[in-house]
Formats: C-alpha cells, sequence, structure tokens
C-alpha cells in the first residue's frame, strides 16, 4: 500500500480529514484539482458566527497540512479513476497535470506572472478581474507556486510546419512586445520577412476565430514584426555565438531548407558552410516575383543567418554529398530542392513558346526575361503552391496581353493560394478551374493553339484528400502564343544526389525518424526528399533537420525528433464555448495597392500594417491554448524554473481507504433570468461580493461594477436557487442565511453609510451562536424583509427595481430601489464525485450527493466500504458541520484500514 | 547571555494591519535596534511562502529568535513556533507580537498613534526576545484507554468507534439504562428508522467487544494528572472504581425545555412539549387519539424555549436548531395514524435547514397549514369548553387575526444543556453563555475543550439532532485516536518553576494553585516547594502568591516583563521629560 488513506479534495473537508488522520498516524495521500489547497473558504472574506478572517484560520490549516509529515499533498491533480481490489484495498488513478513549472526551483516571486502576456478570467475571483496563464491563485497559496495554464496548443501554432509560435508572437504584439515577438519567430525560423508575406497560413485557417467573423491575420501580423523590426535594425544584431562546438557542418543548397539548417546548427554552435549551385542564395525564394517578395526583404532574412557566421559558398554546385563528409566535414545536409520542371506528357510539349515555369521564373530573375509582350500566354498550374499564378503575374507585367490560367482543380480545392487568385483576377489574369491543355498545336514549330479539357471534380479519398479528376467531355481550344506549364518540379538527374539512395522520381531516400541518408553523417531533407512543398514546409523540415544532425554530432540518442512534441491541439468548441459573451470584432481586410498601378511595375503590392492596426487586429485573439507560448516567463523567471517540456503524469496509488471530500457547487444564477444575473451589471452573486470584502479584495474596497460608484442601499435576495422548483433545487442550502447576515455585517463596517435590506423567506440562523449572530445584525441595523422577490428590472442609472409581495406588511405587491443587488446563491452537488469510481459504484442520493448509506450510526459511510465521504459532497453545509463530518469520515476511514491491515 | 540575532517580521495580514498601521514606519523604527539582525514586512506571515522565508533567514543569517508581529497568539502562536522548529531553531525562542487584537482593530481611528503603540508592542517583543531561552517539552507517555461520559447515542457510538481503533473504553453512565433519548424514540427522521433498534444494534455490538466496558448508575467523582494520562475515581453503584484513561469524551446530552407553568398554558392538560408529544406518537397506533379520544386538531407553537422566547427569567437567547425539523416529522406521523387530521403550525421561521426541507415540504403536503406569528406577539392559548383556543396573527396574510379551536397544543420545546454541576466541578471545562460545554473554537475545534484531554460531542455541546450528535462523537473519536495512539503527548514546557535557594515552604502557593501541581520536597536540609511538571499549566497563580518571590514562570520571567516594559515605555519617558 502506498498511503493508508486517499483524500480526494483539498477543502476545509479534506484537509480537516488528512490532517486528523496524519495526526492519527496514518499516512495520507491529499489530492487537489486546483494548483492550491483551501478550497472555497480561504476565498472567503470573513466567517460567520465569530467573524473569524477566513484567511486567518484556513491559512495556517493550509501551511500545516502541507507540512504534516504524514500527510503529502498533490495539487493540481485530478483521479482518472478509482476501483477496490479483492484485498479491499483501493486502486487509484491520478492524473498529475503538468504545471511546466518545476517546483524544486520556483520561489513564488511571481515574475512569471508578471511577464505573462495572456489575461484570462480569474476563477478564485469569480471572473471580477483578471489573471494571467501563468499564475499563483493568491497571496496565500500553498504550495505558492505558479503554475501554467495550458488547455492545449492553440490551433494557429499546431498548424505551423516551421514549428513558429503564432499564438505566442501575436499576444507579444497585442502586449505592444514587438521586438520580442520578432524574437520569439527568431527562435524558430530565419525567414521572418518571406513568411510574412508568402506564407500560405495554415494557421489562419486553424484560428478559431473563424467561427466567429473571420481569423486573427496572423501572417500579417508576423510581416508586421519583421517590417517593423528590419527597419529598426538593417543588419543583426547578434554575431557568431561564443560557445563553439568543433564538429563542422556542410549544407548543400541555400535554399529554405538549407539555409534554416545552417542557422540553427550556426546558433547551437557548429561551424557551417554552405555551397549553393546558384550565384545567389535563397533557392526557390529567388523565383518569388518582388511584387510578392521584394528582393531586399528576402536578404535581409538571409542575413539573419549569414551573421550567425555561416559561410555561404555560391556557384558551387556539389555532386557527390559523401565527398564532403571525407572532407573534414563532420554531417552534411542536403537541400538541393526540386529545381527540374516536370513536362506533362501531352502532344506538342516541345513547340517552341512552351516552358517550364522554374525555367520561365529563373530567366526573369536573373533579368532576362522571355519575351510575351503582346502576347497571349496560357499558364497550365498544378496547383497548391501558387507558382502558376506568379508566372502568370509575371507575364502582365512583362506586357502579354492576355494571361490565362487554366487548374486541373477548382476554386475550392486551391485555398491555400485564394489571396493570389484574388490579387490575379484584380490585376486581369483570367482563371479557368477545372480545365487542363490535352494537346499543344504547333505551326511551324511554334505553338499557335492549345486545346483544352475539362476536368471533372475529383471525389475525396476516406482521409478526405482529393483524389485526382478525370477529363470530361468539353474541349475547348484558344489561340496561344506562349504557354508556361506550372504543373509540377521534380529533382531531376542533374546532380547532388549521386551516391545517394534514391527513388524513381530520383527524391533522395531517407530514414524519415533521424533524416539520415543511407551514408551516415549524411543528411537530406526539403523539397529533395519530400518533392516539391511550400516555404513554410521546407522551413520546417529544416529546423527539423538541425536537431537531428545536433542529436547526432552529440552522439545522442536518435529518437523520433521531438519539435512536434506540443499539446494537442484544442478543441475549438472549448473555446468558443468560453467566448459565448464577447463582442465581435472583424478582421481588418489586406491592404493592397491599386490593381491598375501595379499592374505596371513588379513593386510589392500588399502593404504592411502600422503599430495600432496591427495591435488591434492582434488583441483578437482569444487565446485557445491559454499560455500562449511567447515564453517572457521563461526570460523572466530567476530560477530557470519554467519547463515547458513537461507532460501530465499518470501516477497509480494503492491505499487502505478513501475520503471524498470534492466540496460542492455554487448555483450559477444565470439561469433564473428574472434576477438579471448576467444581464445586469449590478446584480452579483453573494460569492462575488465576499470577494469584495476579503483582505485581499480586487478592488480594494465595495465597488458596485457598472460605474465602480461605492453602493449605499443594498440588497441581498436569498434562496436564489435554493428552496426553488424551478430551478430543480429544492433543498435548502443551509449556509446562505448566515453568510447573507455575516456580509450585511461585514458591509456596515466598511460602508457605514449603506442601507443593507435582506429578502428572506426563513431567516435559518439555526447553529450554535447563529441567532445571536442574527440577533447581533438586526440590532445593527440591518433590514430585514419577509418576502420572496419575483422579479429584478434595470433603471436607467444601473439602479435596481425589486418587486415582491410584502408579506408582514400590507400584503401588496411592493417595487423598490436598490443600488446593489447581491443574490444569495445556494449549493449545488459537485457531481465530479460520482465519477470518481469506475463503473459508478458511488452511488448518489436523490439529489446528485454523495449518498450517505448509514447517516443514523455512520455518517459518512458511503455504498462502497472503505469509501467515506466529508463535507458538502454528501450535503449543503457550513464549516462547523463540515469540521465535524470531517472527523466522522476520518474515524471511519482510520477504523477501515484497521480492518484492511489485519 | 551572548549577542543575539533577532529576526523580526512585521505582517500586513492582507490590511487588518496595514490599513491603520504603517507597517513600513514600524519594521524602520526597530530595523536598527541592538540584536536584531533581519526586519521585514509580510503581507500574510502565516502564508507559507512568508513561512519559508524566515526559515530561509533563520538558516542563512543564523538567526537565534524570532519575533512576528501579527494577530493574536491563539491563531498563530503554533505556526510560528512550527516554523522555528522546521528552521532547527528551539521553539521557545519565539515571540509574538499581537498588533492585530491590541493595536490594529483597537484603534482604526487614530492611525498614526497605531502606528506608534505598534512600534512599542515591537520593541517590547525584541526586548522579550533577547532573554528567550530554549526550553525542552515534557513528554508523557500516553494511556490506551478513554472515559466515556455518557451512554445515549453519541457516547455509545464513540465507545464502538474507539474499540475499532484498538482504544479501550469505559463508558459511565449516570442513569440505570444506556441509550439516552434516542433508546425512547420510535422512528426518526430523516431515514425512519427507530430509535430503539439504533441503540439496540448499538449495545449488541458492545456487548461483543471485549475493550468496551459499560458502568450504569455511575459518576465521575475525581479526575487527577493530565493529557494522556489520567486517573480518574467512578462511583458506580456507590462503590469507587479507579481507572487509568488518556482521555475523556464528555458526551452527557440534554434536557428538554420545560415550560414554565402557564406558559402557553402549559400544565393543563393537552397541553404537551414536543417530547411528550413525540412518546405519544410513538405509543399510538391506528389513530391519533389523547386520553382515549380521536385528536381532530393539533396546533404546534414553536420556539418555545427558544430565540428568546420564555416566560422564565433568563430566556434562552439561542435557537434548538433541531425542533423544527422534529416538528415536522411529528407532524407527518400524526398524519400517518390519522389522515384526517388537522394541524396548525405557528411557527417564527421555519429553520428545516438542508435536506431536511424535505420534511417540511412532505408535512405540507399531508395538509399542515403554516401560520407565521410575530416574536413580539405570541399566540395567545386558552381553554375553553374542553378544547383550546388559539388567537394568533398570521404575518403571512398580513397580519389577520385567526381564531384556531384545537385538541392539543404541542409546544416544540428547545434542548437545554444537562444540569450537572458535580460533573463540571470535576471536569473543569468551561461553559458558554448558552450552558453548553464550550469548545475551543466553534469553527475549527469544535470537539475540543480548553482542558487538554477533554473532549465534548454530542448535545453536550450544542443542541442538535441524533445523526448530527453521532457525527461529532465521531469527530471527537477522531480527536482522542490522534492523541493516544501516537503513544505520548509533549506539554508546554511554560510551567512555573521554584528557586530552591529562595524558598523556605509557607504553603501558600499550594492554596493558589488551581491544579493541584505543587507539592512538598526536602531539599537537602530544608523543606520546599515542587512543582509536578505534567501538572502544572503555566498559569502563572503561584507566582505573585510566593511572599518570597521564588516562583516564576519559564517563557513569561520578571526579567523578561521588566525589560518588555522598559522597551515600551523608555520613549513615553523620555519624551515626557521633553
Amino acid at each position: 500500500m502506498d498511503y493508508d488513506v486517499l483524500v480526494v479534495g483539498g477543502g476545509t473537508a479534506g484537509m480537516e480529514s488528512a490532517l486528523t488522520l496524519g495526526d492519527m498516524g496514518y499516512s495520507v495521500a491529499l489530492v487537489e484539482k486546483e494548483p492550491t489547497i483551501g478550497g472555497k473558504m480561504i476565498l472567503l472574506s470573513k466567517v460567520f458566527p465569530t467573524l473569524d478572517c477566513a484567511s486567518c484560520i484556513a491559512t495556517p490549516k493550509m501551511a500545516s497540512t502541507f507540512h504534516h509529515p504524514q500527510v503529502t499533498t498533490l495539487t493540481y491533480t485530478t483521479i482518472g479513476g478509482i476501483a477496490k481490489t479483492p484485498r479491499g484495498t483501493f486502486e487509484a488513478k491520478l492524473e498529475r497535470k503538468a504545471t511546466y513549472v518545476d517546483f524544486d526551483k520556483c520561489t513564488g516571486c511571481q515574475k512569471c506572472e508578471l511577464a505573462c502576456t495572456v489575461a484570462i478570467p480569474d476563477q478564485f475571483n469569480f471572473g471580477m478581474v483578471a489573471r494571467r496563464a501563468a499564475y499563483i491563485p493568491f497571496a496565500q497559496a500553498v504550495p505558492k507556486k505558479a503554475v501554467l495554464e495550458r488547455y492545449g496548443t492553440s490551433p494557429c501554432t499546431q498548424a505551423c510546419p516551421a514549428g513558429i509560435k503564432a499564438h505566442g508572437y501575436v499576444s507579444l504584439i497585442r502586449s505592444g512586445l514587438h521586438d520580442e515577438a520578432m524574437k520569439l519567430i527568431l527562435e524558430a525560423v530565419p525567414f521572418v520577412g518571406t513568411l510574412g508575406r508568402t506564407c500560405y497560413a495554415p494557421c489562419e485557417r486553424a484560428c478559431t476565430r473563424n467561427e466567429l467573423e473571420g481569423s486573427v491575420p496572423i501572417r500579417t501580423l508576423k510581416r508586421y514584426a519583421a517590417d517593423r523590426y528590419y527597419q529598426l535594425h538593417p543588419q543583426p544584431e547578434y554575431g557568431p555565438p561564443e560557445d563553439r562546438h568543433n564538429e563542422r557542418v556542410a549544407v548543400v543548397g541555400a535554399g529554405p531548407a538549407g539555409l534554416t539548417a545552417a542557422y540553427h546548427l550556426a546558433r547551437l554552435g557548429y561551424p557551417v558552410t554552405v555551397f549553393e549551385a546558384q550565384e545567389k542564395p535563397g533557392g526557390m525564394l529567388r523565383l518569388i516575383p518582388p511584387f510578392r517578395l521584394p528582393t531586399e526583404v528576402l536578404e535581409r532574412d538571409i542575413a539573419n543567418v549569414t551573421a550567425l557566421g555561416v559561410e555561404i559558398r555560391t556557384g558551387q554546385a556539389v555532386d557527390d554529398p559523401s565527398r564532403l563528409a571525407r572532407q573534414g566535414f563532420d554531417a552534411v545536409f542536403v537541400a538541393t530542392g526540386t529545381w527540374k520542371d516536370s513536362i506533362p506528357a501531352i502532344d506538342g510539349v516541345d513547340l517552341e513558346g512552351v516552358m517550364g515555369a522554374v525555367q520561365f521564373l529563373t530567366q526573369v530573375a536573373a533579368g532576362n526575361p522571355p519575351n510575351v509582350r503582346g502576347k497571349t500566354v496560357l499558364v497550365a498550374g498544378g496547383g497548391r503552391y501558387g507558382i502558376a499564378l506568379d508566372c502568370a503575374r509575371t507575364a502582365s507585367r512583362l506586357g502579354a496581353t492576355r494571361v490565362v490560367v487554366q487548374f486541373r482543380r477548382s476554386r475550392e480545392e486551391l485555398s491555400s493560394v485564394e489571396w493570389a487568385i484574388e490579387d490575379a483576377l484584380e490585376e486581369g489574369v483570367t482563371i479557368q478551374f477545372l480545365r487542363a491543355p490535352a494537346k499543344l498545336v504547333g505551326v511551324d514549330g511554334q505553338l499557335v493553339r492549345v486545346e483544352s479539357a475539362e476536368i471533372r471534380v475529383g471525389g475525396r479519398d476516406v482521409t478526405g484528400r482529393v483524389l485526382p479528376g478525370s477529363v470530361g467531355p468539353g474541349t475547348e481550344s484558344m489561340e496561344v502564343d506562349r504557354m508556361i506549364l506550372a504543373v509540377g518540379q521534380d529533382v531531376g538527374s542533374a546532380g547532388g544526389t549521386s551516391g545517394l539512395h534514391t527513388t524513381p522520381s530520383h527524391t533522395i531516400v531517407i530514414d524519415p525518424r533521424t533524416m539520415e541518408t543511407a551514408i551516415p553523417g549524411v543528411f537530406a531533407g526539403g523539397d529533395v526528399v519530400s518533392g516539391p512543398s511550400s516555404v513554410v514546409e521546407a522551413i520546417g523540415l529544416g529546423s527539423r533537420a538541425a536537431r537531428c544532425i545536433d542529436r547526432f554530432l552529440r552522439g545522442q540518442p536518435r529518437i523520433r525528433d521531438d519539435v512536434d512534441a506540443d499539446l494537442i491541439a484544442v478543441e475549438k468548441s472549448r473555446t468558443l464555448t468560453r467566448q459565448d459573451h464577447y463582442t465581435t470584432l472583424p478582421r481588418a481586410s489586406r491592404d493592397l495597392r491599386p490593381a491598375a498601378q501595379r499592374r505596371t511595375d513588379f513593386d510589392e503590392v500588399e502593404l504592411g500594417v502600422e503599430e495600432a492596426a496591427a495591435r488591434q487586429s492582434a488583441a483578437r485573439c482569444i487565446d485557445c491554448g491559454g499560455c500562449c507560448e511567447c515564453h517572457q516567463c521563461i526570460s523572466a523567471c530567476p530560477a530557470d524554473a519554467i519547463d515547458f517540456g513537461m507532460r501530465d503524469q499518470e501516477q497509480i496509488l494503492e491505499v487502505g481507504s478513501v475520503v471524498v471530500s470534492t466540496g460542492f457547487d455554487l448555483f450559477d444564477p444565470v439561469g433564473k433570468v428574472q434576477m438579471g444575473y448576467g444581464r445586469f451589471p449590478n446584480v452579483i452573486t453573494a460569492m462575488q461580493m465576499d470577494r469584495l470584502l476579503s483582505p485581499t479584495r480586487p478592488y480594494n474596497t465595495v465597488l458596485r461594477p457598472s460605474d465602480g460608484k461605492i453602493p449605499d442601499n443594498i440588497a441581498y435576495i436569498l434562496c436564489t436557487g435554493s428552496r426553488d422548483f424551478q430551478s430543480d433545487n429544492q433543498l435548502c442550502s443551509r449556509v446562505c442565511c448566515m453568510y447573507t447576515i455575516k456580509q450585511a455585517q461585514l458591509v456596515m463596517g466598511a460602508l457605514p453609510l449603506a442601507d443593507v435590506t435582506i429578502y428572506f423567506i426563513d431567516v435559518r440562523a439555526f447553529g450554535k451562536g447563529f441567532e445571536e449572530f442574527y440577533e447581533q445584525s438586526k440590532a445593527m441595523g440591518v433590514n430585514f424583509v419577509k418576502g420572496k422577490v419575483a422579479k429584478v428590472e434595470q433603471g436607467d442609472d444601473g439602479n435596481l427595481i425589486l418587486q415582491y409581495e410584502d408579506i408582514s406588511g400590507e400584503g401588496k405587491v411592493v417595487r423598490t430601489e436598490h443600488d446593489l443587488v447581491i443574490l444569495s446563491v445556494g449549493l449545488l452537488p459537485n457531481r465530479e464525485a460520482l465519477s470518481l469510481f469506475s463503473g459508478g459504484a458511488l452511488a448518489p442520493d436523490a439529489h446528485h450527493y454523495v449518498k450517505e448509506t448509514d447517516e443514523d450510526l455512520s455518517p459518512g459511510q458511503t455504498s462502497i466500504e472503505g469509501v467515506y465521504v466529508a463535507g458538502s459532497a454528501s450535503a449543503a453545509m457550513d464549516i462547523p458541520d463540515t469540521i465535524l463530518h470531517s472527523g466522522a469520515a476520518a474515524a471511519l476511514s482510520a477504523a477501515y484500514v484497521e480492518r484492511v491491515k489485519r | 547571555m551572548s549577542t543575539r540575532k533577532i529576526g523580526v517580521y512585521i505582517c500586513y495580514c492582507g490590511g487588518n494591519i496595514s490599513d491603520y498601521v504603517n507597517c513600513e514606519s514600524v519594521r524602520d523604527a526597530i530595523a536598527g535596534e541592538e540584536e536584531v539582525k533581519v526586519a521585514k514586512t509580510t503581507m500574510f506571515a502565516c502564508s507559507d511562502a512568508a513561512q519559508q522565508e524566515m526559515i530561509d533567514d533563520i538558516q542563512q543569517q543564523g538567526l537565534d529568535a524570532l519575533v512576528v508581529a501579527s494577530c493574536s497568539p491563539t491563531l498563530h502562536l503554533f505556526t510560528f513556533r512550527g516554523v522555528a522548529e522546521r528552521a532547527g531553531l528551539n521553539p521557545y525562542l519565539y515571540i509574538q507580537v499581537n498588533l492585530r487584537e491590541q493595536c490594529s482593530w483597537a484603534h482604526t481611528d487614530v492611525p498614526d498613534q497605531a502606528t506608534e503603540k505598534a512600534i512599542n508592542l515591537v520593541k517590547a517583543g525584541i526586548a522579550k526576545a533577547r532573554l528567550t531561552e530554549p526550553l525542552i517539552k515534557t513528554r508523557i507517555e500516553t494511556v490506551p484507554r478513554a472515559l466515556v461520559i455518557g451512554a445515549g447515542i453519541s457516547g455509545l457510538r464513540a465507545a464502538l468507534a474507539l474499540s475499532d481503533l484498538g482504544l479501550s473504553v469505559f463508558v459511565a453512565e449516570k442513569s440505570d439504562k444506556v441509550g439516552g433519548w434516542v433508546a425512547e424514540f420510535g422512528r426518526m427522521y430523516p431515514h425512519d428508522r427507530r430509535g430503539q433498534d439504533l441503540i439496540a444494534d448499538l449495545v449488541r455490538e458492545a456487548g461483543l467487544r471485549e475493550n468496551v466496558h459499560i458502568y450504569t448508575h455511575a459518576e465521575l467523582r475525581e479526575k487527577s494528572g493530565s493529557v494522556g494520562d489520567f486517573t480518574v475515581r467512578l462511583d458506580v453503584k456507590g462503590e469507587p472504581v479507579t481507572l487509568s484513561v488518556g482521555s475523556i469524551i464528555t458526551t452527557t446530552g440534554f434536557v428538554p425545555y420545560e415550560p414554565a407553568s402557564g406558559e402557553y398554558s402549559y400544565g393543563t392538560d393537552g397541553v404537551l412539549t414536543l417530547t411528550e408529544f413525540k412518546r405519544l406518537l410513538d405509543g399510538s397506533e391506528g389513530g391519533l387519539t389523547y386520553r382515549g379520544r380521536p385528536v381532530d386538531t393539533v396546533t404546534y407553537i414553536y420556539c418555545v424555549g427558544s430565540r428568546g422566547s420564555s416566560q422564565k427569567d433568563t430566556p434562552n437567547m439561542y435557537c434548538s436548531r433541531y425542533c423544527c425539523n422534529a416538528a415536522m416529522h411529528a407532524s407527518s406521523l400524526a398524519h400517518e395514524l390519522s389522515p384526517a387530521v388537522h394541524q396548525f403550525h405557528l411557527f417564527r421561521d421555519i429553520r428545516t435547514y438542508g435536506k431536511y426541507e424535505l420534511l417540511y415540504q412532505d408535512a405540507r403536503q399531508k395538509g399542515a397549514v403554516f401560520i407565521r406569528f410575530d416574536g413580539e406577539d405570541p399566540p395567545q392559548v386558552e381553554k375553553s369548553n374542553g378544547r383550546f383556543r388559539i388567537q394568533v396573527k398570521d404575518m403571512l396574510m398580513a397580519g389577520e387575526e385567526l381564531d384556531i379551536e384545537t385538541d392539543l397544543v404541542v409546544l416544540a420545546t428547545g434542548m437545554e444543556p444537562r444540569p450537572n454541576q458535580a460533573l463540571n466541578d470535576v471536569l473543569k471545562v468551561p461553559v458558554g453563555l448558552d450552558g453548553f460545554f464550550k469548545e475551543i473554537h466553534p469553527k475549527l475545534r469544535p470537539v475540543e475543550t480548553v482542558i487538554d484531554g477533554v473532549f465534548i460531542a454530542g448535545t453536550a455541546q450544542a443542541p442538535r439532532n441524533s445523526a448530527e450528535s453521532v457525527a461529532s462523537s465521531l469527530a471527537a473519536v477522531a480527536k482522542t485516536a490522534a492523541l493516544l495512539k501516537k503513544g505520548y503527548v509533549e506539554l508546554e514546557p511554560l510551567i512555573a518553576v521554584v528557586d530552591p535557594e529562595t524558598c523556605t515552604w509557607c504553603g501558600e502557593c499550594v492554596g493558589s494553585c488551581p491544579y493541584s501541581a505543587i507539592e512538598k520536597i526536602s531539599f537537602g536540609d530544608k523543606e520546599i516547594a515542587e512543582v509536578n511538571t505534567s501538572l502544572c499549566k503555566g498559569c502563572g497563580a503561584c507566582v505573585p502568591a510566593c511572599p518570597q518571590g521564588a516562583l516564576g514562570v519559564k517563557g513569561y520571567t520578571d526579567g523578561q516583563i521588566r525589560a518588555m516594559i522598559d522597551a515600551m515605555m523608555i520613549d513615553m519617558v523620555e519624551a515626557s521629560r521633553g
């Protein structure tokens, strides 16, 4: 047995049970789902009828529980299931939620909290103020350790193939931390400016805000971060790292994959040499027309790499990469890309006037464009990467009279290039979807006409992937002078792969786990392995290769790369539920130069945004993941305690007995529409009022929410959600009368001029000292009115009008005005208790509390022998009764442990 | 003593102190005091983080005395002694200064002067801390046996639970039979089990336990010794029985309020207390009859003897908690016996708290009529034509005056503590204003008393129903087990000490000691007083009684008190000199 007793729930009942059992000499594991023990009592202002400060009497209980030598407190832990063993003991599955903070190092200094950029409604202040995603619940928390609240990975971050913390930089920009945003992106990629312009932005498609009024413009924000930073810093602020490794790495190919790998390896301290066949580094990025990616932006992105001391040797093609390994390089990364146009096997492709897209764009980039002036140009597009549109828009700018693009796919299937389609259409390009060239007809070897066929939409396979369409009957003929084939690219046999094992399509074969080729120390990645891909995917593979090579050079286990060991993405429904009452804020549209103007030059089409617009857009982020991974806490923590690598862990415990002390839920008055809660700001719950009155109060005084005015005529409405069939709770909640009287007394102390009226059915001051406490409040001047309030309405000034039957007076329906209304909400069972045990073995009573099977003689005994319920998990009860009930549960639990041990 | 290294921590108490006392000024004022090595303010000194900070300071700075200026020692003396202990410091090198109850709360209207006073209080604390010395607790082996006084349902259930935990139990019952009130009851709320059956189950089970001994006709006569090791003398059927026990659980129960003669016509045939009516119900079959006549109407009057309602000189101000529920249940039982019976409930507030609300619903569904009266204007009961006529103003109908004719008047009488001065004199457990035994803390320590090792449970502590009484008796069992299962207890070393050189044995101190802790011994060639360390409570009553000044209390030495006064007064004295 690991522990004699497992206590589930660290509120008043759980602490009392654990302490009592610990004092008796039994070993106890106390499990609490929140980051602190203390339950609801620690959140209260004072407690009735003694008016003890709740902090003052709960804090020592918390501390002595936590420090008790016999009690092990496990916070931030939930129960996955408990089952009884044949021995009579219990096996409990604990789910220890990752805190992302090393508790051994954390000193509770709260610097992470100050640095955190995500605000979340503070559940410990019942939503009246916000807290951070990195947080310590409150000043008296035990243990006083920070946790990072992560619901999962935000969908945008999860969607990024390059591992950029999209949520993180959006949050930083929202917070005005623009340099930090840029640096966070630079953690993942050097090509910030490039991606900010050309990325197809899978992040935005994943954005939960799409389900509302359009995604956060994440790509634009990235561009904003880069543009701003590059303007301030024409050259990188850093140089080569100081700590260098001895092992040298060669990278073949200075495209996005190769340079990204070089970048990360250089940051890790490896001397890196890049060999590039072309005259300039950048690879395929050089082929992106400047109206989409200005050359100086690309150059600046590449400077991010070279500033680290990476040497790029251009004009040096490497035919046999393994030779580099023999030349003193300890590792080689081959990322030579796909530079050969795929030419489809259709009639006439060898005619004069027909060329491949790579060939076309290469000539344009080299300043030697083919002559298309006055011509009709047809571009046959394959699809997803938009190269066809680049060709078409370039041809248009070069003076072609008519430019037509034919896509084999429907527009819907081409959503990744939707922006480029829009821009091209605006610029006068004709686009035909679901059409492909079938035959190229020439005269004297010169292309004159293209016959094209209609493509039927292909179906989808079981995974949802679109199947290739079939050729339909509709053919069409078009006079064409120039034809550009942008239907695909491949590696070609030109070189760079000799000595390596390749597929029939010439891509290099690697071990997918390590990215290593058959030759030890030689790695390959990017398009030369995967075939043509997007820029961001190539960059992602470059990052991965760097990690693989590092592990190889450091002699570390060659496990599967863990960049994608992110938490699973947050369910959108979860975020949307939370967002119910948020106002809408439509997405800002892209800012483009006028089409007429941009058709005549190669200047950039899309304009950037200013700070105000960027921050406003970023502020639309709804923090799906909780923590945004902006990593500010990492830099802020003086103890180096933040650890994003932590994961939830499961722990199995065998225990002799179980005490269920899971407490109660508060009635949510939103459903009781006539009381106005959630509609009228000045209607609050008593729990919120208790926070306003507590020593750790959020506003440092009692203010009403609508206008921050100090209230002077306060009403309490008792039995809200209790003794009420309409709210499906016919029980009395047992504590509301007394906490209301307590609050009334506290209000009279805090606001001596305020009038307090309590509307009641019966005043249930039944416990020891309660009646005297009630009488004392009457003597203080609290006004008690017998009458059940039927309706609350709001006046013009935020005041509230209560309607009730004045039973004790003249018996008429009366309307009275108050400036703050507090709903004395009732207690409900915490139904989580009933699912703790496998197979629903823990029986509920008729009201969904944990059933006590022998309340007369063994209060706390449940339907499972060896399992005892303590406190308000069994029925609404106040603190004194909870303490007694917990003592009883402890005594019974101890007796059971004695039997099991015997 | 050589130079001390004192750490001083001034607590904001989350505003309780800092709203009125400028804690930063206090810190600044004492930071330069001699031998003060660390002076800090903190939001909540009792918070775990602040405790850890103190521990770190003690260990890193090598502190040898600790002062926390916060709240009353009642709250946190043990908390901070624990801090000292965890830091490896003798806990008696800790001094608590009460800035909250004795300063900030008392002087909310004069913050400047409150700050000034706080500075002086802390200076006094520091002066006392300079003169602290390590003290060692006395350890006493505990006896694994308990005495339970009272064999009602609480006492019997406690006995079985103690036995379950391997502790031997003696139960002393004053009367000739066990079971208390519950043994008389038939069906009880809320689970409709019969009281007789519950008691029978407990008694049968107790008979099977070798380690449970029940004495009837037994009363506690004497108690000596201390927590963990008491010697008690019982009078059992006139014979003395001496037992050695580690703790005592007092479950002496209640008596029902006995109305004054004429209170709501009490004393007239047909006016019954709730207890009497319950007896009538339990004894009835096939219809509700009273003195052979069928009952047509029953009228209940609530809060008799509770909530200030009584014709006696000192009315009980408290609510008796159980009566509303019990009256509802009685009403439903009466309806079951005679479905045609009319029932009127004249109440002030219906306090069927929690799940007992269902009893109220049940009574209403069975046709009972509820009429709310004003406590200031109670119903008038008079006998007329063999029945009763009750006049009442119905506050649910805007004060409409009602006349009710009824056969029976049931007074929902509350609970009173069972009078037993002889027992109280032996136990020395204080009682509260309501006459029930007083717990250490009504919220957090409801079964413990200021007499260590003596616990209270059931209705001896407060009015409550049977199931609640059982819960509290089990809670007392848990506390008893926590005390006795460890095998030993440690006693406070803050006790009286005799200077054998000065003492001349005059015997004055013996008379002043309420715990009989002082004995005469031989010391060399003379006789002197000696303090029994396990009996002395450190109350200090003997100190002023000694004409020789030979007695002192550890932790509160004359030297310390003088130093505190000096430290507190020096500024004032100097100021008055101008």
